[in-house]
């Protein structure tokens, strides 16, 4: 279009580039707002994006980690003061403000709640439908969030067993394991 | 402590997309017309209190900087709140502390969000990314690697209370997004004003088990303010002033291992229980004439007649099915149209459910107007799974 020798395309090429883009999708989210006659005083969009890097230290916790890494074991945290048995860890007790200590955990346990994705964010690439349950492992006095991989979704049910299963490559990170029904029919 | 009222009110029309207006501008509209309903300039304002929740929303760090600077308000003392979905909500009762202790005896609070900036190139969609940017709310280290979204936060409480009460269904959920649908067709300001059926509603495509797509409110763009004033001043602004009469707030424990139970919101019931003792409220379905609760899901909108102890724990769903929170009904429940009809501009919402409990108090409601209403309450949540609770009782003082 006529103005004053602004190039739509390799406009596209250079922001594409900037906010890490494939060009022609970037394309056509522009195309209305740059092919179209448009008034000067139409509102106007530009493409941006946010992005930071880490070294994230897991502090006190990372025990868990390097556990659940290198080791395929999962493990808690047990207050010297009441005795409750945190999974997810914490080092410190919230209740008697304690200092807690390692203790392993068996990796099976009982579905509290649960909910299947049907729609999700772009931030975690998977396949949908998803489950995302509350999990009390034996032993322990917490719930975890995790998912659960079953080939029917619809036989999720709170009261269900399930067991940890550690997945092949391992990042230490929480989805390093997921769980599965402990019961066939359940699956 | 001093009393504190409300003097001007002042809400944006709720949007998927405001392209035409930053949030700068939104903000500005908001404050203009809290500013002309209270008769009032920025120059009678002591102090501003900022409702705005995501920083990713605004592609701004400290976006209150802006809006402050925006609203030529410098350099008057100015704080940003923001508590999830319920920011709104907390920038209220932030605002009503600056006057009640005395430290201002005017406040501007304002929230303010635009979300559909966002934009996720691979879907051609906003959706997708605005959830990413709420998903980080998620603890960063436990759960948001498992594709936990805030939806599914709600939707474990109420499959966890469906287990053990047997409701709500999906019947009953249903019915409370033909309500606020409907609700919203009277209202000028709302997103999403329609008539659905029952057929409709159960039909819709499943997107976070048990709610279905007409289950889940809306995400907007918008602004809402309010204007605050102590009992030594508020008569000079105004001859109908509305009294907070009660404020309670509540932050529960963010890991659901550690609260009392997944099927009911403990935030909620400590922040209403506060609430109601400050106002002498002692039985609310009687003694409430209408209450603006956060629908965000239709689910949670049931679980929260029993948290705000409209009907005994268990009994959410019975109140939908004999109409008792229809506009009709004993206690109308979301005449605005709630988060699902008018929309969910999140640091706005918490303020634009306020602003219009105090339309209806001020008799100022138009074709929505529930007559002689008297008293209100507005609930305000957020975080997962309703770890923010704020309650706020509004009533009449002429």
């Amino acid at each position: 279009m006529g103005y004053g020798g602004f190039d739509f395309d390799s406009w596209v090429e250079r922001n594409a580039k900037r906010i890490g883009v494939d060009p022609e999708k970037l394309k056509q989210a522009f195309r209305e707002q740059f092919e179209t006659e448009q008034s000067i005083d139409a509102p106007f969009d530009v493409p941006d994006r946010w992005i930071a890097t880490y070294r994230y230290s897991y502090g006190g916790q990372s025990r868990f980690f390097r556990e659940i890494l290198f080791n395929k074991r999962l493990y808690g945290t047990r207050c010297p003061e009441c005795g409750r048995v945190y999974c997810p860890p914490r080092v410190h007790c919230p209740h008697c403000y304690e200092e807690t200590s390692w203790v392993p955990i068996s990796g099976e346990g009982v579905v509290e709640s649960y909910t299947t994705v049907y729609f999700g964010t772009s931030a975690a690439v998977r396949k949908f439908p998803f489950i995302c349950a509350y999990i009390k492992l034996d032993g322990t006095d917490t719930v975890i969030c995790a998912n659960i991989e079953m080939d029917d979704v619809t036989k999720a049910h709170v009261g269900m067993r399930v067991r940890a299963e550690f997945k092949e490559d391992r990042d230490g990170m929480i989805t390093d394991f997921y769980f599965k029904p402990l019961v066939e029919s359940d699956g | 402590m001093r009393c504190v009222a409300v003097v001007g009110v002042g809400t944006t029309p709720f949007k998927a997309r405001w392209r035409e207006k930053t949030y700068l501008e939104l903000a500005y509209d908001a404050a203009k017309a809290a500013l002309d309903h209270a008769g009032m300039t920025k120059d009678d304002i002591d102090c501003c209190v900022y409702g705005i929740y995501n920083d990713f929303f605004e592609r701004q760090f400290q976006p209150d900087l802006y809006v402050h600077d925006y609203l030529g308000m410098a350099p008057k003392p100015a704080v940003r709140v923001a508590t999830g979905g319920a920011t709104g909500g907390s920038a209220v009762r932030i605002g009503f502390a600056e006057v009640a202790s005395g430290a201002c005896d005017t406040c501007l609070v304002l929230g303010v969000e635009k979300c559909a900036d966002l934009f996720s190139y691979d879907h051609q969609s906003a959706t997708p990314e605005i959830l990413k940017a709420i998903s980080y709310t998620a603890d960063m280290t436990y759960e948001q690697p498992t594709g936990r979204t805030a939806a599914a936060s709600f939707a474990l409480a109420v499959i966890a209370h469906r287990k053990r009460y047997g409701n709500p269904t999906d019947e009953q959920m249903a019915k409370v997004t033909i309500k606020n649908h409907k609700n919203a067709m009277l209202n000028p300001i709302a997103q999403s004003p329609k008539e659905l059926t029952l057929d409709e509603v159960l039909n819709s495509r499943m997107i976070t088990y048990p709610f279905r797509f007409y289950d889940n409110c809306l995400y907007s763009e918008g602004a809402a303010a309010l204007i605050l004033a102590s009992e030594e001043v508020a008569h000079k602004y105004t001859d109908k002033p509305v009294w907070i009469t009660g404020i309670g707030a509540s932050l529960d424990w963010a890991s659901l291992g550690n609260r009392e139970s997944l099927y009911t919101f403990t935030s909620s019931r400590v922040a209403a229980k506060k609430a109601y003792e400050q106002a002498g409220i002692t039985d609310p379905i009687e003694e409430l004439d209408l209450a603006e609760l956060h629908d965000a899901f239709t689910g949670t909108e049931i679980l929260a007649y029993e948290d705000c102890f409209f009907c005994e724990e268990g009994e959410g769903g019975r109140l939908v099915d004999e109409g008792i929170v229809e506009r009709d009904g004993k206690l109308p429940v979301n005449v605005s149209g709630g988060l699902i009809g008018c929309g969910h501009a999140v640091g706005a919402t918490g303020i634009m459910q306020t602003n219009e409990i105090v339309l209806h108090l001020r008799g100022e409601a138009g074709e929505r107007q529930i007559h002689g209403a008297r008293r209100g309450l507005v609930q305000s949540i957020g975080g997962v799974a309703c770890a923010w609770t704020v309650c706020i009782i509004l009533e009449r003082g002429f």
